[in-house]
């Protein structure tokens, strides 16, 4: 994807070959694709078993939007969404986000980054960068191989909404990739928590760990009616609040306050991130 | 200062600035609002002359009634056994959780509306929706998690007839100010009504009509109408209990437009795979019974008037199992001479004999009501 950027780019800035190397290098690696491929399987799983079991489910039964699988494949996206939300996706994000500073740190390569005029400022944003694209490339891979799993093992046709009204394939393929886009909103304020503690520690499972661990919490407090006033801040509040996409006509009011918040923490986070950064004394 | 202390000034402004923003942008909403002065009866002809009948929108309702919290009383409900009389206990544990449901805790639904007859109502929930929608000749509810549609087809002729047959005072057609008036007189003898301060809703701009109780000892302290300074379409209603500082129950817009809805909402066809389900029109009651119903031994009976009106049901006409369901053991407390449901708003005393007294009165009124009978 560089080269005609760096074509049409007289000059092409530092920041951009950065953003080069460091996406060739996350999506080269061998860890990126095992968690890719795991993301995907979640789809494959959920497809096969119900292909496999004989008895129908009732409405309204196992994850959401389950019972509709078996008429509608193109439903396994949304399923394996909701399944992958709570805990697999954060832990995915947790490992990238987590290892973005630590991981050169723990390696012993953050110098010599830091050695090239970039700047910590640029490198900070250039593995932010590198971590939200994988948070788009992990949705997109759970909608995309669910939508092709379910069109293989199921019929597929008009998808029905939660009004109990149908849209056409095509703007069924629309909803998922807002469904996609939406959930990858959800998860850039993680990846700027993740990123802020990888500026912390020069031990990237740590790092990883203590993203995860986050999310969880972030969740469980969320679970608590006793912290009621505390919902509307944490930032997995609207997680799982994508149903006025596929709603009749499209509700895009969850995703406007979700964007919002995720904003606030990627701000909060970040700033965080570079003061602590720019301040670190880079021994490694 | 030294350029390393400069560096950590973003780690301190930036959620400084974010903080003042979630602060900031709230206040500046609901700045303070200055509208034309206008009387109580200026108000409410505001809201008869209002010709606005085509938006669309989100309601939010709140309810503070001080009730048990829903999903552990569902819960405890579900492991109860089973009875022998009538409905179920299942079946009156859910139809107790279902109406406790819609009084307690926040709920949103999006509300489209065009004409006199077209309206569709989408209730939210998490990754499910509720939608009922209605065009004059069809009406749909349907329910995303039982995946049900169910169908009433509304009579042609209803709607021509339905103002002359169903409304006793057609006749005398009354103008928007008589209406005002005829309100205001009406209510005179029992409430105050009084204009508060100017506000916004929904982002626009309202009068505020407060209804106060005059006689003392009513659960409920006061009812606050907020009216549309443009178009007079009253925005939202919160009921106030006294000695409670939140509103008991409010319910209103939080964001309106006031274009007309894309008429494609109201056609409703159910998908494939949809469970339809007919249901026949409720056949409205023949012509001349409108006087009030007769009073039967069995009927409701109201004591009193105005705000301390109380509902008496005479016993044997609640189902049973009512009675007997654990979860509304759960829900009321013992006291002298039967067990009494208490919220902010209402106390209904269910008596040992069976009687039901219930009123937005404190408990000794409901209990001096059960021993006049």
């Amino acid at each position: 994807m560089s080269s005609p950027d760096l074509a049409t780019e007289r000059r092409p800035g530092p920041g951009l070959d950065l953003l080069g190397s460091e996406l060739s290098v996350l999506f080269r690696r061998r860890r990126t694709w095992a968690m890719l491929a795991a993301v995907a399987l979640i789809p494959i799983l959920l497809a096969v078993a119900v292909r496999l079991t004989a008895s129908e489910l009732d409405p309204g039964e196992g994850p959401p939007f389950l019972d509709r699988v078996t008429q509608n494949g193109l439903f396994v996206s949304f399923t394996a969404t909701v399944v992958a939300i709570p805990l697999f996706l954060p832990l995915t994000i947790g490992v990238v986000a987590g290892d973005t500073i630590a991981g050169e740190a723990g390696l012993g390569t953050l110098r010599y980054l830091l050695v090239s005029p970039a700047g910590r400022l640029r490198l900070l944003l250039v593995k932010y960068t590198g971590a939200a694209a994988f948070c788009l490339a992990a949705t997109l891979t759970l909608v995309v191989v669910g939508a092709v799993i379910g069109a293989l093992l199921f019929p597929v046709g008009p998808v029905t909404l939660l009004s109990g009204e149908t849209i056409g394939v095509a703007e069924s393929v629309l909803r998922s990739l807002l469904v996609a886009a939406y959930v990858t909103v959800s998860l850039l304020g993680l990846c700027a928590i993740g990123l802020f503690i990888s500026t912390l520690t020069t031990v990237p499972v740590g790092a990883m760990a203590a993203t995860v661990v986050v999310s969880v919490v972030s969740q469980i407090l969320g679970a608590l009616p006793q912290l009621e006033w505390l919902h509307p801040w944490l930032f997995t509040q609207h997680w799982l609040g994508f149903a006025g996409l596929l709603s009749q006509p499209a509700d895009l009011s969850a995703f406007g306050s979700n964007a919002l918040l995720q904003t606030g923490y990627i701000a909060v986070f970040f700033a965080l991130a570079y003061s602590r950064f720019a301040t670190k004394d880079v021994l490694s | 200062m030294s350029r390393k202390s400069l560096k950590w000034l973003p780690a301190l402004a930036v959620p400084a600035l974010v903080a003042v923003g979630i602060v900031a942008i709230p206040l500046s909403a609901g700045a303070a609002v200055d509208l034309p002065d206008k009387t109580a009866k200026e108000v409410l002809l505001l809201v008869s002359e209002s010709t606005e009948d085509s938006f669309s929108g989100t309601v939010t309702k709140t309810a503070e009634l001080g009730l048990p919290d829903i999903d552990a009383v569902a819960g405890m409900g579900q492991s109860m056994g089973g009875s022998e009389s009538g409905l179920s206990v299942e079946e009156s544990t859910e139809l107790v959780s279902s109406a406790l449901e819609l009084l307690s805790g926040t709920h949103e639904a999006n509300v489209y509306v065009s004409g006199d007859s077209n309206v569709r109502v989408e209730v939210k929930a998490d990754l499910a929706r509720r939608t009922a929608v209605s065009n004059g000749t069809d009406a749909w509810y349907y329910d995303s998690e039982s995946n049900v549609a169910t169908h009433v087809a509304i009579p042609a002729d209803l709607k021509s007839s339905s103002p002359e047959k169903l409304d006793g005072h057609a006749d005398e057609m009354l103008t928007p100010p008589e209406l005002a008036d005829r309100l205001l007189t009406e209510l005179e003898p029992t409430t105050e009504i009084t204009v508060g301060t100017d506000a916004r809703v929904a982002g626009r701009t309202v009068y505020e009509l407060i209804l106060t109780p005059k006689v003392s000892g009513t659960l409920a302290e006061s009812v606050a109408i907020a009216v549309d300074s443009e178009t007079g379409l009253p925005l939202q209603v919160t009921v106030s209990a006294s000695g409670q500082e939140e509103p008991a129950f409010q319910v209103g817009f939080s964001s309106i437009d006031l274009s007309d809805p894309a008429a494609d909402l109201f056609a409703y066809t159910p998908g494939d795979g949809v469970t339809v389900e007919e249901m026949p029109f409720p056949s409205p009651p023949p012509a001349g019974e409108h006087t009030p119903p007769t009073e039967d031994a069995n009927g409701p009976t109201t004591i009193g008037s105005g705000w301390e009106t109380i509902v008496a049901l005479p016993a044997a006409s609640s189902p049973e199992s009512f009675a007997d369901n654990p979860m509304l053991d759960q829900l009321t407390t013992q006291v002298d001479g039967g067990r009494l449901l208490s919220t902010s708003l209402l106390n209904v005393f269910l008596t040992d004999d069976g009687r039901v007294f219930a009123g937005s009165v404190t408990v000794d009124r409901l209990q001096a009501a059960a021993n006049a009978q």
